[in-house]
C-alpha cells in the first residue's frame, strides 16, 4: 500500500488533464483554449524536470523543442516520397526529434553544466540564438527559408487524416506528453535521482561529499527535459502547424514563458507546471483579448510579486497550506 | 595496515602552501583530533582528504587504495564521511530526507533502495532523538538541530572515516558532553574511525581524542597521544607564543 501512495500525488494531475480534455470535447469553442494550456501545461513539465529539480535555469531550452520541430519536419519532407511507410513516417520523425534534442542536450550540457548558476544561464542563452544563425546562416535544412510540408503530410497520410491529424490528434499527443512527463517527474521524485537533484539543488559541494555523482545527475536530468522537449517540439509544432522556420521555433520568448510557468506553479514540484500552465495560459488568452499587447506588462509585475510572496510558487503555498491534512499526500 | 594515509601530501594556493608534505595515519576506529590555531591548513586537510582537493604533490591511500586523484563522490561510498563547520543540510528537505540521502549513497548505497534508505534514516532519527522534526525541513531547523541533522547523516553513510569539522562549536557544553559520548558511543559499535578538527573547544577533544595531530601554518608540528600533545612546548606555543627571552616573567 505505501509503494503505491507514494504515487498518490499523481492524481490530482492526471484529474486536472482529464477535466481538461472533457472540457474541450464537450463544449463548443473550447478546444482552442483547451489546446494552448496543454501546450503550456506540458511545456512547464517538461521544463519543470531539469530546472524545477536542479534550479539550474536554461535560457537556451526552447532550441530543444526547435530541433525537435526540425527532426519531425526532415523527416516528413524527406520521406514523403515512400508513401507505403504511411504512419510509420512519424514514427521516425519522434525517433529523429527524440536523437536530435538528445544529441544537441548532451553537447550543450558537456560545456555549459561545469558551470552554475548565472554563469550557466548566461552560457545558454547563446544557445538557441546560435543554432538559429547557424541554420540560416550556413542554409541547413533549407536555411531561413525553412520547410512548408502540408503537401507532404497529406501525401503521407491522405487530406481528411492530415487534416485530423493538425486539428485533433496533435493536441491529443501534446496530452499524452503532459502526462509523460508528469509521470517521468514523479518517477524521477521518488527515485535516488530525485533525493541527489534536491541535494545537488540545495547545496552542490555538499552533495558531491555526500557521495553523489552530482555531474551524472545532472546530465540525466537535462536530457531527459530535452527530450521531451524535442517531443513537444515535433508535435505542438511540426504536426499542428506543418512548417518550420527557424525565427519561430528558435524564440527565446517560449524559454521565458517557461520559467514564467514553472516559477508560478512552484520549481521542483510536481503539479506546480500544471497549475502555472493553467493559470499562465488562462491570463494569457483572456488578456489577449481583453488588453492585446500588454501580457507580458502586465505577466513581470506579477512575477515579481509571486517571488516576493510565495517563493515556492503556488504549489508551495498550497504544500505549506496543507501540511497535517489529508491532502498532504497528494500535492507534492 | 592504517585506514587512511598520507605521505608527504602538499597543497598550495598560488603562492600560499596550505598543507605542507604533511603525513600522518589513521588507525581502524581511532579518535583523533586536529588542532591548530586559525589559518593553520586544518580545513584545508579536510577537503584535501575528503577529495574537494586534489594535492599538488603527495599521495593518499585509503583502505590500501590510492585515492589521490578519486573525486570526493567516490570517496564517500568508499567510507569517508563528512560533517561541516556551518551545518549544510539540505535546506528544503526535510530531516527524514536528508538523512536518508546519507544512507542513499554511503557505503551501502548501492544495496539500499530508496525506502530501505528511508528505514536507515528513521532509525538514526530515533537514535539521536530527532523524531519531533523529523517531517520538517531541515532549513527549518536551530543551528544546533541542524548539525545534529548533519552529524546524522554523516552516520548513515555508514563510514569508515568521519571528517568532523568542527562539529562542537557553537553548542552548549551540555549538549557537548551529551553529542559527544553518542558520537563515541556510535564511533565504537561501528567501528568508525573520527578525525575531530578542533580550532576552540580544547574540552571536547581532550575528553575523546587517543590521538591529537597538531598543525601550524600547513605544517604537521605534534603528532601524538593526547597527554603528550597539549604539554608539549611547541603546542604551548603556537597557542600562547614564546616567552621573550632573556626576560624575567
Amino acid at each position: 500500500m505505501r509503494q503505491i501512495q507514494k504515487y498518490f500525488p499523481i492524481i490530482p494531475v492526471f484529474a486536472a488533464y482529464l477535466a481538461m480534455f472533457l472540457i474541450a470535447e464537450s463544449m463548443e469553442g473550447m478546444w482552442q483554449l483547451m489546446s494552448m494550456l496543454l501546450f503550456y501545461c506540458a511545456l512547464g513539465q517538461a521544463f519543470n524536470v531539469f530546472m524545477g529539480m536542479t534550479g539550474y535555469v536554461d535560457f537556451g531550452y526552447v532550441a530543444f523543442m526547435g530541433v525537435g520541430t526540425y527532426g519531425m519536419a526532415l523527416s516528413i519532407t524527406r520521406l514523403a516520397q515512400y508513401e507505403f511507410l504511411g504512419a510509420w513516417i512519424l514514427v521516425v520523425g519522434f525517433g529523429l526529434a527524440l536523437v536530435m534534442s538528445t544529441l544537441l542536450s548532451m553537447a550543450v550540457g558537456a560545456v555549459a553544466l561545469r558551470l552554475r548558476g548565472a554563469y550557466f544561464a548566461i552560457a545558454t542563452i547563446g544557445v538557441n540564438e546560435g543554432f538559429r544563425f547557424l541554420i540560416e546562416g550556413a542554409r541547413i535544412w533549407n536555411g531561413s527559408e525553412g520547410m512548408i510540408f502540408t503537401a507532404d503530410l497529406n501525401k503521407i497520410l491522405g487530406r481528411e487524416t492530415a487534416a485530423a491529424l493538425c486539428t485533433y490528434w496533435a493536441d491529443i499527443i501534446v496530452l499524452v506528453l503532459a502526462v509523460l512527463a508528469a509521470c517521468v517527474t514523479l518517477v524521477y521524485m521518488r527515485g535516488k535521482i530525485g533525493y541527489a537533484l534536491t541535494a545537488l539543488r540545495e547545496d552542490e559541494d555538499a552533495a558531491k561529499v555526500m557521495g553523489i555523482n552530482v555531474t551524472k545527475f545532472k546530465i540525466i536530468a537535462f536530457i531527459t527535459s530535452a527530450c521531451l522537449a524535442g517531443l513537444l517540439g515535433a508535435t505542438a509544432w511540426a504536426l499542428k502547424t506543418p512548417y518550420v522556420f527557424p525565427p519561430e521555433v528558435f524564440e527565446i520568448h517560449y524559454t521565458i514563458e517557461a520559467i514564467i510557468i514553472v516559477m508560478l506553479g512552484g520549481a521542483g514540484t510536481l503539479l506546480g507546471p500544471v497549475i502555472g500552465g493553467l493559470v499562465y495560459g488562462i491570463s494569457k488568452y483572456y488578456l489577449s483579448i481583453f488588453l492585446p499587447g500588454f501580457q507580458l506588462l502586465i505577466f513581470a509585475p506579477v512575477i515579481l510579486v509571486i517571488i516576493v510572496l510565495f517563493p515556492q510558487g503556488i504549489v508551495g503555498m498550497l504544500k505549506a497550506r496543507t501540511k497535517g491534512t489529508g491532502l498532504e499526500r497528494f500535492i507534492v | 595496515m592504517a585506514l587512511l594515509q598520507l605521505e608527504h601530501v602538499t597543497k598550495r594556493f598560488g603562492g600560499l602552501v596550505a598543507v605542507n608534505r604533511v603525513s600522518l595515519e589513521i588507525e581502524e576506529g581511532a579518535f583523533v583530533g586536529i588542532v591548530g590555531p586559525n589559518g593553520s591548513g586544518k580545513t584545508t586537510l579536510f577537503n584535501v582528504i575528503n577529495g574537494v582537493f586534489f594535492p599538488e604533490e603527495g599521495k593518499l591511500t585509503f583502505r590500501g587504495q590510492d585515492i589521490t586523484r578519486l573525486p570526493p563522490f567516490r570517496r564517500a561510498p568508499l567510507g569517508i564521511g563528512r560533517t561541516f563547520q556551518i551545518p549544510r543540510p539540505f535546506a528544503s528537505a526535510t530531516v527524514r530526507e536528508n538523512i536518508a540521502v546519507g544512507a542513499m549513497f554511503g557505503t551501502q548505497g548501492h544495496k539500499l533502495s530508496v525506502d530501505g534508505s528511508l528505514e536507515v534514516a528513521d532509525q538514526i532519527i530515533e537514535r539521536v532523538d530527532l523524531t519531533a522534526h523529523r517531517d520538517k525541513a531541515a532549513g527549518t531547523l536551530t543551528p544546533v538541530e541542524k548539525k545534529l541533522v548533519e552529524i546524522a547523516r554523516a552516520l548513515a553513510m555508514k563510514p569508515r572515516l568521519l571528517l568532523m569539522d568542527e562539529a562542537m562549536a557553537g553548542m552548549h557544553p551540555n549538549d557537548i558532553d551529551q553529542m559527544v559520548a553518542f558520537i563515541k558511543r556510535v564511533a565504537s559499535e561501528e567501528n568508525i574511525a573520527i578525525v575531530a578538527m578542533v580550532e576552540h573547544i580544547m574540552r571536547a577533544v581532550i575528553g575523546l581524542a587517543e590521538k591529537v595531530i597538531v598543525l601550524h601554518q600547513g605544517s604537521k608540528i605534534v603528532d601524538a597521544p593526547t597527554k603528550e600533545a597539549l604539554q608539549d612546548p611547541r603546542v604551548v606555543e603556537v597557542y600562547l607564543g614564546r616567552a621573550p627571552e632573556g626576560e624575567a616573567c
